[in-house]
């Protein structure tokens, strides 16, 4: 069996799993963010004659695509939520500005090596970075197997292995990366399965940069995405929680649907063009868009890592007059770290503006939308038509240098023109 | 069980921010039914019958996995949908809100927007009544059936209690 395997035994409480077989899995944490608690109390209580949540303690709520209501039906929403939750017992309710679920999730060490997790979000896919299993599932699920009984049913995933070796060359990074591997696998090249990410890149990666693999897998179509843990997870999981928990391991005999290699040693900037997320291509095939609006943030881009490489550009440098740039921090502690490093007074000083720890534009509700024909570039996690206002407006995806760039010329811009200048 | 009725084509990647998009989904399923699939086709809300099926390219309903998707489509009238591949999300929301699907390869290239199909959406065997050609569905897995028959996850463990193995 492989890790994915191995965790959905044990949490079934069975000796082996194949791949294909259905299991009812024991969940250790349910993760919800706030449009998903709003829908989810809602079946709770209209469509369920549940009344109790047993475990409260297992369940995370964080209110973090509205990060301040801009209307009163929103703000209704967010009253109602914190209400339900009192209500419940559930203490653990970050509320908005505490920043995007995920992050929360593992810098309060919600998430440990192991575990089971599901959540209302789709990109719940992301804790196989942590060596657990994640996986985004629907409101009926939620208000009924997982609040009530604290389980899971999972059909066992296929698994599919993609191999990322070599050394990035400068003026590329992660998102880069994964965008190059979610083109060539296509939208739905991992429909249904886990992905396995793997190869002496991922290795070289800090843990939380490779956090973006497992993340973006469901861009694919994945179940789930994980990685081998290896001592760097070890070191990361007890700098955040003194909480005891199981390492899995693959098998060495381990079978894969299929393999897929990557060298990524002369990897240039990569861009996701409209209107899907797998429409990737190199940025010289790409035209130099006149852009409206850079963002960076979104649960693909808004670590300090982000930041940092984002700084890297705009030092210095300013937006382009025409261009309005938004950072948006992905938590609290980010947005300290990157106001202690200098980097939101440099940003600032560029002509950015920053938002508070949030989802920012990725599902406009209260920051950043698009009118019809505007043109967007960020390191978002999706572009799909629709999604941050217009269905007629566009998104480009790209790194935080990209982005970076892109917003000082105001136009898509590749980063390398500006290192070493 | 089958189902008999006009089919409405869509194409690849339809995300689930075109079939309930955020602007609609905190205004209650009569709201969301009212307006389901109007971003990609505006008079789909309006003319759609009861029992209708809706036929899409792969990755259909790809993006957010909101459960408004395939319950906002049940709730509209929508009786079936069959696509090229779906979103895991979606095949999994749509089985829990008790709507019936269907992931059959090649659909898209033998049906025509209005053809009527007669469906066993329990076998897979797709009759299309226009052409007078049978197409075969992959059959959904039994879980899924039974979730279906039972009208969905709430009434399934209503019913037979929380399963131990399926």
């Amino acid at each position: 069996m492989n890790m994915v395997e191995k965790i959905l035994a044990k949490a079934s409480g069975k000796k082996e799993v194949v791949p294909g077989e259905i299991v009812i899995a024991d969940v250790d944490v349910i993760v919800m963010h706030d449009f998903g608690t709003h829908l989810v109390s809602n079946v709770f209580d209209k469509e369920t004659k549940y009344t109790e949540i047993p475990n409260p303690d297992k369940v995370v709520i964080v209110i973090d695509h509205w990060f301040s209501p801009a209307a009163e039906d929103s703000a209704t929403i967010l009253r109602d939520i914190r209400a339900w939750a009192k209500k419940h017992g559930i203490k653990h309710l970050y509320d908005g500005g505490s920043g995007i679920c995920h992050y929360v999730m593992f810098e309060e060490g919600f998430v440990r090596p192991g575990m089971v997790v599901v959540g209302t979000d789709s990109h719940t896919t992301c804790y196989g970075a942590f060596g657990a299993f994640g996986t985004g599932v629907g409101n009926q699920s939620h208000a009924s197997l997982g609040l009530v009984f604290g389980k899971g049913w999972f059909r066992v995933p296929k698994t599919i292995k993609v191999q990322i070796d070599g050394e990035l060359p400068k003026g590329t990074n992660m998102r880069d990366v994964v965008q190059h591997v979610i083109g060539v696998m296509g939208e739905d090249g991992a429909v249904y399965k886990a992905v396995e990410f793997a190869g002496s890149f991922v290795d070289s990666c800090s843990v939380l940069d490779r956090f973006t693999l497992p993340l973006m897998s469901v861009e694919m179509g994945a179940k789930t995405g994980f990685i081998q843990p290896d001592d760097k997870v070890i070191e990361f999981i007890k700098q955040r929680t003194n909480k005891p928990f199981e390492l899995y391991y693959n098998d060495p005999d381990v079978e894969y649907e299929s393999v897929h290699y990557f060298d990524v040693s002369k990897l240039g900037p990569q861009i996701g063009c409209p209107p899907t997320v797998g429409n990737t291509k190199s940025i010289e095939d790409v035209p130099r868009v006149t852009i409206n609006q850079a963002v960076i943030g979104g649960c693909a881009g808004a670590k300090i890592e982000d930041f940092r490489l984002a700084a890297e550009i705009l030092r210095g440098r300013k937006v382009h007059p025409e261009v309005r740039l938004l950072i948006i921090p992905g938590s609290r502690q980010i947005y300290m770290q990157a106001a202690r490093e200098g980097l939101l007074d440099l940003f600032f000083e560029a002509g950015a503006n920053i938002f508070p720890p949030s989802c920012g534009t990725c599902q406009t509700v209260n920051m950043g939308a698009q009118a019809a024909g505007e043109v967007m570039i960020a390191t978002l996690p999706r572009n799909f038509p629709g999604r941050t206002g217009s269905p007629q407006a566009s998104v480009y995806l790209a790194s935080p240098m990209t982005v970076a760039a892109s917003a000082i010329e105001g136009r898509i811009t590749d980063p390398r023109e500006f290192l070493g200048r | 069980m089958m189902v008999k009725a006009r089919c409405w084509k869509f194409g690849d990647n339809i995300p689930s921010d075109l079939i309930t998009p955020i602007t609609i989904i905190f205004k209650g399923y009569e709201y969301i039914a009212q307006h389901v699939l109007e971003r990609v086709r505006p008079e789909f809300p309006k003319l759609l019958k009861k029992g209708d099926i809706i036929v899409a390219g792969k990755n259909w309903a790809c993006s957010s996995g909101r459960t408004t998707a395939p319950k906002g489509l049940k709730i509209a009238g929508v009786g079936l949908v069959i696509a090229e591949s779906f979103s895991r999300t979606f095949f999994r929301n749509a089985s829990e809100v008790g709507l019936p699907i269907l992931e059959c390869p090649g659909v898209t290239a033998k049906v025509n927007d209005g053809d009527v199909l007669e469906v066993d959406v329990t076998t897979g065997v797709i009759k299309n009544l226009t052409s007078g050609e049978t197409i075969q569905a992959t059959p959904p897995p039994p879980f899924q059936i039974e979730l279906i028959k039972h009208g969905g996850l709430l009434k399934y463990l209503e019913e037979k209690g929380l399963p131990t193995n399926v």
